[in-house]
């Protein structure tokens, strides 16, 4: 039973890094209807940000924090105007290699600028973590499962509370009738992309003190995440929560039970069968077309 | 393709068309692989001595292969300094591998193209020897390797020359100095599950095998890059080991999986292959790691050519040393050596003159090269005291 507990928070930990990247592929998908598969290099980009603003420069981690998140918000208006906006009007085929271009450019960008050394970002806490009984409760896990839970909170509010939400659903459901309501589709597909920018960002940042800050770092967590929202529903935000979180919990429940080596094979053995008996995911809805 | 001269300290870029070069790269590649022994005869024509590097430029050991390419440097500026060989000043051209399977045999394919390159570098990791090792055998050329899964040396590939000793040694030593001096008996072994975690974790359960008394409780492989080794820690605390012995291909792994161990409480000794005391493992894994030991190839006390190369490192990279620059360093000064040696670039004449070294005061240890092409046969042990690495012996092993 300790064993299982145990397994189960660092399921949650991990899962929950998987779901914070997983939102941000949803937001941009059901926006502009294409998957960003830049998505990962967000958080790399956004890790590196953090280690050049708290390490180097040596800025308190909360300023560190915030300018981190201005400059990823800077790339995501970069990243619409140079990668999607050009191609807005062309089938999703072409901006789906654009974004995998990006990522290509993301991540050689970040080497020639900063070098192949893996970089240490420390922890927000000076203690590592808490010893409750059997379970050990790592610290950073424990804050990136708190900030997913605001994130879903504040997401949650955005979409269904206010009209800058309302705008940006309208305009992912229907791009023509949001522009004949008046809606300015360019600004919310815009900010949509900003806002995946500093999600993704947000995640790297997180992630960093465990899993050390390096140019491989987003890729690898981008291609569960990735599967975490087939999983869940594509274009569901409830989905790719769950879906992120399911799918670390069964990965690190199956790597202690089953296999340590196939570990990432059983996040994407889950992604097979959803995409078989279930391919429009958990929350998904089944979409069929009329005669 | 950086090229790289000792003196000159000269860069080069190409800058022919794409189309030119697609051709002109394809067409020789097809012609090297295809006739071998044509590109033998046509190697010597340049005023320079050329040898060719694969070398880890990006990808997740782009660090480690920038270490690798400072000590590749540093024995072409000795060898430069020293009058060179055959007369000639030495020439480096150094290719990336990508730090994948295929990048370096595409590494290799492009360096194999120039037939006027004599000897090449190949990989520390087991497993990009093994996917280059096929093309090794048609080109017929010398490859210094540092690859450390004895098959390497032991699979009828007679071009392939070792710099660090291999794992079945690695394996006998963490398990005699575990056992004898350590005196724990209960192992937990965790590798890596590529060519290299595995093999190191067969050698080091053989080595376990002729300790009297010793059971392994669990041997544990885990795949590259993991981000979470919770299962594995649990695992190690569940089967009651009261020593760890491991062989981890990448240093973030070996990072995020000593900060777990300890983090769960597991505080038993723990020898490691060589990436334990790899600069890169040591600052990822900070604290985590004090108090661990690991068998080093390189050991900056553990004799006065290792302590050479250390000053000599230090004063151009302002880092510590380790073993990622020491073995083609090394590799280097050897390799120049046997051509010297032979007195003239004939592939099967460097061969033969690389297995006649003996005694050879390196970097790494002596070398003394045996007839498959291992030329180390002994570990240092080593410490981590809070972040630095203590020379504690030299093991030189019998099997």
């Amino acid at each position: 039973m300790d064993l299982a507990l145990q397994l189960f928070f660092t399921g949650l930990g991990i899962g929950a890094v998987y779901a914070l990247v997983a939102l941000g592929f949803v937001l941009i998908f059901r926006a502009t209807n294409v998957v960003n598969f830049a998505q990962g290099e967000f958080s790399m980009v956004g890790a590196y940000l953090m280690v050049v603003f708290a390490v180097d420069l040596k800025w308190p981690y909360g300023w560190a924090f915030l300018a981190a998140l201005g400059c990823m918000a800077l790339l995501g208006v970069v990243f619409n105007l140079g990668v999607y906006y050009p191609l807005r009007n062309r089938t999703f085929l072409p901006v789906i290699i654009a974004t995998i271009g990006a990522s290509i450019f993301l991540s050689n960008a970040v080497l020639a600028l900063y070098g192949p050394q893996p970089q240490v970002l420390q922890g927000w806490f000076d203690t590592p973590g808490l010893q409750i009984g059997p379970v050990y409760l790592d610290s950073q896990y424990l804050l990136i499962m708190v900030v997913t839970l605001a994130l879903v909170a504040f997401n949650f509010w955005f979409f269904e509370r206010t009209m800058l939400g309302k705008k940006l659903q309208a305009t992912s459901q229907d791009k023509e009738m949001a522009s004949l309501l008046g809606i300015p589709v360019s600004a919310m597909i815009m900010l949509t992309f900003v806002y995946s920018a500093m999600l993704g960002g947000v995640a790297g940042i997180l992630v960093a003190p465990i899993l050390f800050v390096s140019i491989q770092m987003g890729s690898t967590i981008a291609l569960k995440a990735f599967a975490a929202t087939i999983i869940g529903g594509f274009g569901d935000v409830k989905g790719a929560i769950i879906g992120g979180l399911a799918l670390g919990v069964i990965e690190t429940f199956g790597a202690a039970y089953i296999s340590v080596p196939y570990k990432d094979g059983f996040a994407f053995l889950v992604l097979v069968a959803f995409l078989i008996f279930r391919p429009q995911g958990i929350f998904g809805e089944r979409v069929a077309e009329k005669a | 393709m950086p090229r790289y001269s000792g003196a000159a300290h000269q860069k080069e870029d190409m800058t022919i068309s794409r189309r030119k070069f697609s051709g002109a790269f394809s067409g020789a590649v097809t012609a090297s692989l295809a006739f071998p022994g044509l590109v033998g005869k046509t190697w010597a024509q340049g005023a320079t001595i050329k040898i060719g590097m694969c070398a880890p430029v990006t990808g997740p050991a782009a660090e480690s292969g920038r270490y690798a390419q400072i000590g590749a440097k540093l024995a072409i500026d000795a060898v430069n300094k020293a009058g060179g060989v055959l007369g000639k000043q030495v020439e480096l051209i150094v290719e990336d591998d990508q730090t994948t399977n295929p990048g370096i045999v595409l590494a290799f394919s492009k360096l194999a193209s120039q037939t006027d390159i004599v000897g090449f570098l190949g990989s520390i990791r087991s497993t990009q020897v093994h996917a280059m090792a096929p093309d090794v055998l048609k080109i017929g050329k010398p490859v210094m390797i540092g690859g450390t899964d004895p098959a390497l040396t032991h699979m009828g590939n007679q071009w392939l020359f070792r710099f660090r000793p291999n794992d079945s040694y690695s394996g006998s030593v963490i398990a005699e100095y575990g056992v004898k001096t350590l005196g724990k008996k209960k192992w937990a072994i965790v590798h890596s599950t590529d060519a290299f975690g595995t093999a190191g974790g067969k050698a080091l359960t053989a080595g376990l095998a002729k300790q009297e008394g010793t059971t392994i409780a669990l041997d544990q492989g885990y795949a590259n890059q993991s981000q979470d080794f919770t299962p594995v820690v649990l695992a190690i605390k569940q089967s009651g080991a009261d020593i760890l012995g491991s062989y981890f291909t990448f240093e973030n792994d070996l990072g995020v999986f000593a900060r777990q161990l300890r983090q769960l409480g597991v505080t038993i000794p723990y020898i490691g292959s060589p990436s334990i005391v790899n600069i890169t493992a040591l600052k990822l894994a900070g604290p985590a790691l004090y108090g661990t030991y690991g068998v080093a190839d390189y050991a900056e006390e553990s004799s006065p050519a290792s302590k050479a190369f250390g000053k000599a490192y230090r004063d151009v990279a302002k880092l510590a040393p380790d073993n990622q620059s020491s073995w083609t360093y090394d590799a280097i000064t050897v390799l120049c050596m046997a051509i010297n040696k032979a007195g003239k670039t004939d592939p099967t004449a460097i061969r033969e003159a690389i297995l006649s070294i003996r005694k050879h005061a390196g970097a790494e240890g002596e070398y003394n090269f045996d007839a498959n092409g291992d030329g180390l046969h002994g570990y240092n042990i080593v410490k981590n005291d809070k972040g630095n690495v203590v020379f504690d012996k030299h093991v030189e092993s019998a099997s």
